[in-house]
């Protein structure tokens, strides 16, 4: 331990060699890069999360339409905030997106990626075909399901006895449904990666030593599969959990935060508020927000779960 | 500790640096001198009638030194996008507007330039134009505004052809007609209005007529000016109990919240028969034309809005959009050279090819080339409407700052899916 402390503490001295600096070279040092290895990536940090998170916190006391100089208002765009009964209604929503992609991607995620990590035939043609969503930006994959909806000319028109009038995106229902649908399409395939790759990690001896122990495929993928897949199926949440809470394109595109504000999440409401109504100050205060609220999901689910120790699931293997 | 000292003190520091730059960055000098030599950037809804606003720049680039750019933003975002550029370096020289409120907080800004002066010089840039267009960019006073492109009247759209199949023999000329054409045509299974909800602004037309035929022009002018005690008025009500029972009686159909215009599902509705009507600007003509030309010469109707018994208002009175407009940024750096652009604007050649495109220019020029339109008959039909048009109010979300935008849009779609009621409706109103 105290060997690893030195080693990290000790690019950070200015000092050079003399006072008592290994020479870098020779191959056998086990030391990790320095701080001056993590330095573009820190600016880039700097510059692009922290100096615009700062502003952000600044723009949040002020008003401001985006003319002009922004004016000091104190408090208020904060106390307007937690009276406004959209910011309350969108957090929820927000939520409730979460909860229900995560429920809807996950499993199916699961399963397909160990299926795509297999080796069985047609494999890698049906996983290709599988992956185009991926390949499509955000606004396309709206703009697509957008037209695939329509209730006169679109799926719900020919499928009557499914849909009804096909008035799909004008109940709150039927537009959640909708939002969480094209999602899944969309996000499910990026997930199924990730499991993909840590699918093929899990070592087959594993498997081997099961089927002699008479485990059979269900057994094996419960009893092996999912325990291996664990700090993977964290990872893949985290990323649920903070894309959920920026989603944003499909609700513009599809649902325009309706009907009424029934979609309207916390990231749109944002954007409405700065954009649309141009209270930067407000959009602001909601942007900062919702930093708050992701970073404290994502630590919760670290410490939660146990992934910020770091332990492998190949120990002892 | 030292040494994470020093590391805290390197990102603080470096965060302060990049502040700074930043903040600089967005403070910069705005004045002419930060701008490009010789070109003048125009700023522009992006859609189909861009062809004309090139060609017009490109027989301007001919002759000039100073050369305009075209800067085509996608129309959804455009006033967004405008508002965010245009405090800073990179904002337009020239940029199309509505007039109205959708000019006025930047002239609360001091960022638009007047143009009483060039009007000075050469008086046609405001003698050339029809006076009640003109009007609408005049903020205390001043001219801030050139009409360009063309007038956009609302009127109601019809398919003849399936009046016809339902023994309608012409469009409503009343409310009371238009009730019953709506009967007859849900009870042959049509829905009697093609509406895009989806988009809102397709809903909000609704409420402009009905506002304007059962109240008169007032009660809007009134609200606009602050008094926003007309929204309880009797008229007020009366107008939302009529759009409330238009709803009521199917006559949008049910679906409605999930068909949108711009994505042509509801000029889809109307051109394939499956609805009867549709309350659209002058555009749904264009529309219609570049998916069938032949529907929309043969069988595209279209009518003024129906009167209403015992309303204050004209039944010629219009809503829409008034005209378009160039306005000109303070900081541009050639202002004569966008004075002489803004010329261009009623000449002959730029009449003609806007009325080519199936646009209405309100020139004094215009009714002479109203031959070459790509419909005269539409075209001459829409230019008297508009000339004998007692009031024409701008729509009311470019009448009011773009910021009242999203609460107008909301209240006029949740009162039609019915989850407000006309207390919730009046409530949104007086919230502006």
């Amino acid at each position: 331990m105290t060997t690893t402390l030195a080693n990290r503490r000790r690019p950070e001295r200015a000092g050079g060699p003399e006072k008592g600096r290994p020479a870098r070279r020779g191959g056998s040092s086990s030391s990790r890069p320095g701080f001056v290895w993590a330095l573009p990536a820190t600016i880039f940090f700097g510059l692009f999360a922290l100096v615009p998170l700062v502003a952000v916190a600044v723009l949040s006391f002020t008003s401001w339409s985006g003319l002009g100089d922004p004016k000091f208002v104190g408090l208020k765009n904060w106390e307007a905030l937690f009276e406004d009964p959209v910011m309350l209604q969108s957090l929820w929503l927000s939520l409730l997106f979460i909860a229900l992609g995560i429920i809807t991607q996950t499993p199916l995620s699961i399963l397909l990626g160990v299926w795509a990590a297999g080796n069985q035939k047609n494999r890698a043609i049906l996983s290709a075909i599988y992956f185009v969503p991926l390949l499509l930006s955000s606004a396309a994959i709206s703009v697509l399901w957008r037209a695939l909806l329509d209730p006169n000319f679109g799926i719900p028109g020919q499928l009557s006895w499914l849909f009804g009038d096909g008035n799909l995106l004008g109940t709150q229902t039927g537009a959640i449904a909708v939002l969480i649908f094209v999602g899944m399409w969309q996000f499910t395939p990026f997930h199924t990666l990730i499991y993909q790759g840590a699918a093929r990690q899990i070592p087959p001896v594993l498997y081997q030593a099961a089927s002699i122990d008479g485990a059979g495929t269900v057994r094996q993928f419960f009893s092996i599969t999912l325990p291996q897949l664990k700090n993977s199926i964290i990872t893949s949440v985290i990323l649920m959990v903070v894309g959920g809470l920026t989603t944003f394109e499909t609700v513009l595109i599809l649902t325009n935060g309706g009907p009424g504000t029934g979609t309207t999440i916390t990231a749109f409401h944002m954007y409405q508020e700065a954009f649309r109504r141009f209270d930067f100050g407000t959009g602001s205060a909601i942007a900062l927000v919702l930093v708050v609220i992701s970073t404290a999901i994502s630590f919760a689910v670290v410490r939660v779960s146990g992934y910020d120790k770091m332990r492998s699931s190949m120990e002892g293997l | 500790m030292n040494n994470h000292g020093w590391v805290a003190r390197t990102i603080a520091g470096g965060a302060a640096l990049a502040l700074g730059l930043t903040m600089a960055g967005c403070s910069g000098e705005s004045g002419a001198s930060s701008r490009p030599e010789n070109e003048l950037h125009v700023a522009m809804y992006g859609d189909a009638g861009n062809v004309v606003e090139q060609k017009m720049i490109d027989a301007f680039n001919a002759t000039s030194e100073v050369k305009i750019v075209l800067d085509k933003i996608p129309g959804g975002e455009y006033q967004s996008k405008l508002q965010t550029i245009m405090d800073t370096p990179t904002a337009p020289d020239i940029f199309f507007n509505w007039g109205g409120g959708s000019i006025k907080s930047f002239v609360d800004a001091d960022l638009v330039l007047p143009l009483d002066d060039f009007i000075k010089e050469d008086p046609q840039l405001k003698d050339a134009f029809l006076p009640s267009v003109f009007e609408t960019a005049v903020i205390d006073g001043k001219a801030y505004g050139i009409p360009m492109r063309g007038t956009q009247p609302v009127m109601l759209f019809n398919n003849s052809k399936v009046l016809a199949d339902a023994g309608i023999s012409n469009p409503p000329a009343t409310w009371d007609e238009l009730l019953e054409d709506v009967k007859i045509l849900k009870d042959k299974g049509i829905t009697p209005i093609a509406l895009g909800a989806g988009d809102r602004w397709p809903t909000l037309m609704w409420f402009e007529y009905l506002y304007d035929r059962v109240a008169g022009e007032g009660l809007f002018q009134k609200a606009l000016e602050g008094d926003t005690s007309v929204w309880e008025s009797e008229e007020s009500r009366k107008a939302l109990g009529m759009l409330r029972e238009l709803v009521d009686a199917g006559a949008f159909g049910t679906n409605f919240d999930s068909v949108k215009f711009t994505d042509g599902g509801s000029p889809a509705l109307l051109a394939s028969g499956k609805a009867g009507f549709e309350l659209m600007g002058s555009w749904e003509y264009s529309t219609q034309q570049s998916n069938d030309a032949t529907f929309a010469a043969e069988v595209l109707g279209y009518s003024e809005f129906p009167k209403i018994d015992g309303g204050k208002g004209n039944e010629d009175n219009l809503v829409g959009n008034t005209n378009n407009f160039y306005s000109v940024h303070k900081n541009t750096r050639y202002p004569e050279a966008a004075r002489d652009f803004l010329k261009l604007m009623y000449s002959d050649q730029f009449v003609q090819e806007q009325v080519a495109i199936g646009n209405l220019p309100t020139t004094t020029n215009t009714e002479k080339f109203l031959d070459k339109a790509a419909d005269p008959e539409y075209a001459k039909y829409q230019f008297n409407l508009v000339k004998e048009a007692p009031s024409f109010q701008l729509s009311w979300d470019q009448a009011y700052p773009p910021e009242a935008t999203v609460t107008i849009l909301t209240a006029v779609s949740q009162f039609f899916s019915g989850q407000i009621d006309e207390d919730g409706f009046i409530k949104a109103m007086q919230s502006l």
